[in-house]
Protein backbone atom coordinates (compact mmCIF):
# COMPACT_ATOMS: atom_id res chain seq x y z
CA UNK A 1 0.00 0.00 0.00
CA UNK A 2 1.41 3.18 -1.27
CA UNK A 3 1.27 5.77 1.94
CA UNK A 4 0.99 9.78 0.69
CA UNK A 5 4.26 11.55 0.72
CA UNK A 6 4.42 13.88 3.62
CA UNK A 7 5.41 17.18 2.53
CA UNK A 8 4.64 18.90 5.50
CA UNK A 9 7.20 20.32 7.59
CA UNK A 10 7.31 19.58 11.63
CA UNK A 11 5.73 22.39 13.13
CA UNK A 12 7.53 24.18 15.74
CA UNK A 13 6.92 22.95 19.50
CA UNK A 14 5.04 26.01 20.85
CA UNK A 15 7.45 27.40 23.57
CA UNK A 16 5.77 27.40 27.16
CA UNK A 17 6.74 30.71 29.35
CA UNK A 18 8.66 29.02 32.09
CA UNK A 19 7.08 30.16 35.41
CA UNK A 20 9.13 32.26 38.08
CA UNK A 21 11.23 30.39 40.54
CA UNK A 22 9.39 30.80 43.88
CA UNK A 23 11.66 32.41 46.51
CA UNK A 24 9.81 30.19 48.87
CA UNK A 25 7.80 27.00 49.81
CA UNK A 26 5.13 26.26 52.56
CA UNK A 27 6.92 23.68 54.87
CA UNK A 28 4.75 20.70 53.46
CA UNK A 29 6.30 21.85 49.98
CA UNK A 30 9.96 21.56 52.12
CA UNK A 31 9.37 18.00 53.23
CA UNK A 32 8.67 17.11 49.95
CA UNK A 33 11.44 18.55 47.87
CA UNK A 34 13.69 17.09 50.61
CA UNK A 35 11.32 14.16 50.88
CA UNK A 36 11.09 13.72 54.70
CA UNK A 37 8.16 14.14 56.56
CA UNK A 38 7.31 17.20 58.30
CA UNK A 39 8.35 16.81 61.89
CA UNK A 40 11.62 16.14 60.25
CA UNK A 41 11.31 19.95 58.81
CA UNK A 42 10.38 21.32 62.19
CA UNK A 43 13.41 19.54 63.30
CA UNK A 44 15.43 21.07 61.05
CA UNK A 45 13.96 24.46 62.31
CA UNK A 46 15.02 24.00 65.87
CA UNK A 47 18.23 22.98 65.10
CA UNK A 48 18.67 26.42 63.28
CA UNK A 49 19.79 24.08 59.82
CA UNK A 50 16.60 25.66 58.05
CA UNK A 51 16.40 29.71 58.94
CA UNK A 52 12.42 30.25 57.97
CA UNK A 53 10.73 33.44 57.21
CA UNK A 54 7.25 34.53 58.36
CA UNK A 55 4.16 35.44 56.18
CA UNK A 56 1.90 38.37 57.31
CA UNK A 57 -0.20 36.00 59.70
CA UNK A 58 3.25 34.35 61.33
CA UNK A 59 3.12 30.82 59.01
CA UNK A 60 6.20 29.66 58.44
CA UNK A 61 7.76 29.71 55.20
CA UNK A 62 11.13 28.15 54.06
CA UNK A 63 13.14 30.29 51.29
CA UNK A 64 14.29 28.72 48.39
CA UNK A 65 18.32 29.61 49.75
CA UNK A 66 17.73 27.99 52.66
CA UNK A 67 16.90 24.33 50.93
CA UNK A 68 19.66 24.88 48.36
CA UNK A 69 22.32 25.88 51.30
CA UNK A 70 20.93 22.61 53.08
CA UNK A 71 21.41 20.23 50.69
CA UNK A 72 25.09 21.82 48.91
CA UNK A 73 26.03 21.79 52.85
CA UNK A 74 28.30 18.53 53.53
CA UNK B 1 -5.71 23.08 76.73
CA UNK B 2 -9.42 22.35 76.69
CA UNK B 3 -11.41 21.33 73.99
CA UNK B 4 -13.86 24.99 73.21
CA UNK B 5 -16.32 22.80 72.16
CA UNK B 6 -16.80 21.09 75.09
CA UNK B 7 -18.81 23.73 76.96
CA UNK B 8 -20.35 25.50 74.57
CA UNK B 9 -21.88 23.79 71.13
CA UNK B 10 -20.21 25.00 67.57
CA UNK B 11 -22.73 26.70 65.70
CA UNK B 12 -23.40 25.52 62.52
CA UNK B 13 -20.74 27.21 60.86
CA UNK B 14 -17.96 26.35 63.18
CA UNK B 15 -18.69 22.83 62.20
CA UNK B 16 -18.65 23.31 58.76
CA UNK B 17 -15.42 25.48 59.06
CA UNK B 18 -14.24 22.72 61.57
CA UNK B 19 -15.12 19.79 58.85
CA UNK B 20 -13.14 22.09 56.08
CA UNK B 21 -9.85 22.53 58.23
CA UNK B 22 -9.84 19.12 59.01
CA UNK B 23 -9.97 18.45 55.74
CA UNK B 24 -7.99 20.78 54.29
CA UNK B 25 -4.87 19.72 57.23
CA UNK B 26 -5.32 15.95 56.50
CA UNK B 27 -2.11 15.36 56.41
CA UNK B 28 -1.24 16.85 59.67
CA UNK B 29 -3.46 15.10 61.56
CA UNK B 30 -2.08 11.96 60.41
CA UNK B 31 2.01 13.08 60.85
CA UNK B 32 1.55 15.13 64.31
CA UNK B 33 0.32 12.91 66.68
CA UNK B 34 2.10 10.20 65.19
CA UNK B 35 5.34 12.60 65.90
CA UNK B 36 4.28 13.44 69.84
CA UNK B 37 3.43 9.45 70.15
CA UNK B 38 7.22 9.03 69.33
CA UNK B 39 8.75 11.69 71.44
CA UNK B 40 6.61 10.62 74.36
CA UNK B 41 8.04 7.28 73.77
CA UNK B 42 11.48 8.11 73.44
CA UNK B 43 11.40 10.18 77.20
CA UNK B 44 9.54 7.28 78.55
CA UNK B 45 12.08 4.81 77.20
CA UNK B 46 14.71 7.11 77.68
CA UNK B 47 16.60 4.92 80.85
CA UNK B 48 16.05 1.84 78.79
CA UNK B 49 17.52 3.50 75.80
CA UNK B 50 20.41 3.91 77.47
CA UNK B 51 21.14 1.59 79.66
CA UNK B 52 21.21 -0.47 75.97
CA UNK B 53 23.26 1.67 74.30
CA UNK B 54 26.01 1.37 77.59
CA UNK B 55 25.59 -2.48 76.90
CA UNK B 56 26.16 -2.29 73.40
CA UNK B 57 29.25 -0.28 74.10
CA UNK B 58 30.55 -2.20 76.52
CA UNK B 59 30.96 -5.39 74.05
CA UNK B 60 32.44 -5.48 70.69
CA UNK B 61 30.29 -4.85 67.80
CA UNK B 62 30.27 -6.09 64.50
CA UNK B 63 31.32 -4.10 61.77
CA UNK B 64 27.84 -4.50 59.96
CA UNK B 65 26.04 -1.81 62.17
CA UNK B 66 29.05 1.06 61.37
CA UNK B 67 27.70 4.30 59.76
CA UNK B 68 30.26 7.12 58.92
CA UNK B 69 29.08 10.03 60.00
CA UNK B 70 29.65 14.05 59.19
CA UNK B 71 32.45 14.01 61.71
CA UNK B 72 34.45 11.72 59.72
CA UNK B 73 34.12 9.15 62.84
CA UNK B 74 32.35 5.72 62.39
CA UNK B 75 29.77 5.00 64.99
CA UNK B 76 27.95 2.02 66.03
CA UNK B 77 24.43 2.21 65.67
CA UNK B 78 22.33 0.93 69.14
CA UNK B 79 19.17 1.98 68.88
CA UNK B 80 16.65 3.63 66.29
CA UNK B 81 15.28 6.45 68.04
CA UNK B 82 13.05 7.65 65.23
CA UNK B 83 12.85 7.35 61.39
CA UNK B 84 16.41 7.79 60.06
CA UNK B 85 17.60 8.62 63.78
CA UNK B 86 19.87 6.72 65.74
CA UNK B 87 21.30 5.93 69.22
CA UNK B 88 24.83 5.32 68.45
CA UNK B 89 28.31 5.09 69.69
CA UNK B 90 31.91 4.64 69.27
CA UNK B 91 34.48 3.51 71.89
CA UNK B 92 36.95 6.12 72.81
CA UNK B 93 40.74 5.60 75.26
CA UNK B 94 39.00 5.92 78.65
CA UNK B 95 35.18 4.58 77.67
CA UNK B 96 32.51 5.38 75.15
CA UNK B 97 30.94 8.36 73.31
CA UNK B 98 27.40 8.14 72.31
CA UNK B 99 25.40 10.47 69.66
CA UNK B 100 22.15 10.98 68.06
CA UNK B 101 23.06 10.32 64.58
CA UNK B 102 20.23 11.12 61.52
CA UNK B 103 20.31 9.86 57.99
CA UNK B 104 19.40 12.43 55.34
CA UNK B 105 18.47 10.63 52.56
CA UNK B 106 18.47 13.18 50.05
CA UNK B 107 21.81 14.43 50.84
CA UNK B 108 23.23 10.49 51.82
CA UNK B 109 24.71 12.15 54.71
CA UNK B 110 25.04 11.02 58.82
CA UNK B 111 24.45 14.27 60.60
CA UNK B 112 25.47 14.59 64.83
CA UNK B 113 22.44 15.77 66.46
CA UNK B 114 24.21 16.20 69.66
CA UNK B 115 27.54 13.65 71.40
CA UNK B 116 28.84 13.37 75.18
CA UNK B 117 30.05 10.54 76.93
CA UNK B 118 26.94 10.24 79.11
CA UNK B 119 24.22 8.11 77.33
CA UNK B 120 21.17 9.88 79.33
CA UNK B 121 21.99 13.02 79.07
CA UNK B 122 23.23 12.73 75.32
CA UNK B 123 19.28 11.21 75.08
CA UNK B 124 17.85 13.78 77.57
CA UNK B 125 19.26 16.47 75.37
CA UNK B 126 17.60 15.35 72.10
CA UNK B 127 14.56 14.10 73.40
CA UNK B 128 14.29 18.02 74.84
CA UNK B 129 14.59 19.19 71.29
CA UNK B 130 12.21 17.31 69.36
CA UNK B 131 9.73 18.51 72.56
CA UNK B 132 10.77 21.86 71.20
CA UNK B 133 10.59 20.87 67.40
CA UNK B 134 6.81 19.95 68.23
CA UNK B 135 6.02 23.55 69.71
CA UNK B 136 7.75 25.08 66.09
CA UNK B 137 5.05 22.74 64.38
CA UNK B 138 2.33 23.51 66.83
CA UNK B 139 2.89 27.33 66.56
CA UNK B 140 3.14 27.41 62.80
CA UNK B 141 0.21 25.01 62.28
CA UNK B 142 -1.97 27.51 64.51
CA UNK B 143 -0.72 30.03 62.15
CA UNK B 144 -1.35 28.18 58.89
CA UNK B 145 -5.22 27.21 60.33
CA UNK B 146 -5.61 30.58 61.09
CA UNK B 147 -5.41 32.08 57.32
CA UNK B 148 -7.06 29.07 56.38
CA UNK B 149 -10.42 30.21 57.97
CA UNK B 150 -9.70 33.67 57.71
CA UNK B 151 -9.27 33.31 53.66
CA UNK B 152 -12.18 30.26 53.39
CA UNK B 153 -14.84 32.50 55.68
CA UNK B 154 -13.57 36.22 55.64
CA UNK B 155 -15.32 37.91 58.70
CA UNK B 156 -15.77 35.21 60.89
CA UNK B 157 -14.78 35.18 64.25
CA UNK B 158 -13.49 31.33 63.64
CA UNK B 159 -10.90 31.51 66.34
CA UNK B 160 -13.12 28.41 68.87
CA UNK B 161 -12.42 26.16 65.59
CA UNK B 162 -9.34 27.34 65.07
CA UNK B 163 -8.39 26.30 68.64
CA UNK B 164 -10.89 23.01 68.57
CA UNK B 165 -8.47 21.92 65.75
CA UNK B 166 -5.33 22.56 67.41
CA UNK B 167 -6.69 20.58 70.67
CA UNK B 168 -7.43 17.56 68.11
CA UNK B 169 -3.96 17.93 66.52
CA UNK B 170 -2.08 17.72 69.81
CA UNK B 171 -4.43 15.53 71.93
CA UNK B 172 -6.12 12.74 69.17
CA UNK B 173 -4.80 9.07 69.37
CA UNK B 174 -2.23 7.97 66.57
CA UNK B 175 -3.52 5.54 64.09
CA UNK B 176 -0.79 2.27 63.93
CA UNK B 177 -0.10 2.67 60.32
CA UNK B 178 1.08 6.50 61.16
CA UNK B 179 3.42 5.16 64.02
CA UNK B 180 6.93 6.86 63.39
CA UNK B 181 8.64 4.17 65.22
CA UNK B 182 7.99 1.19 63.93
CA UNK B 183 9.39 -1.93 65.43
CA UNK B 184 10.86 0.49 68.35
CA UNK B 185 9.69 -1.25 70.87
CA UNK B 186 10.83 -5.11 69.50
CA UNK B 187 14.31 -3.48 69.56
CA UNK B 188 14.73 -2.07 73.07
CA UNK B 189 13.33 -4.76 74.03
CA UNK B 190 16.08 -7.16 72.53
CA UNK B 191 18.68 -4.60 73.74
CA UNK B 192 20.56 -3.50 70.81
CA UNK B 193 21.42 -4.70 67.02
CA UNK B 194 23.87 -7.71 67.26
Amino acid sequence: METMPNNETPAEAPTIPKPPERLAYSIQEAADMLGVNYFSVYRLIQRGKLKPCRALRGKLLVPRTELLKLLATE
Amino acid sequence: MTNPFEHRRPTELEDKAHAEAVRHFSEHLKQFPASRTAVERLERDADKIALAANRAAAKPTPKQNLIQADDGAQWHQSVDLLENIHFCHRPISYGAEYAVVEHFPARGTNEIWNRGWNASEVLKSFTQGQRQALQVWTDDLTAQVQEFLSEKFPGQDLSRVADAFIYKCTTQAVSKQHSLTHGHEQKISRGVWI
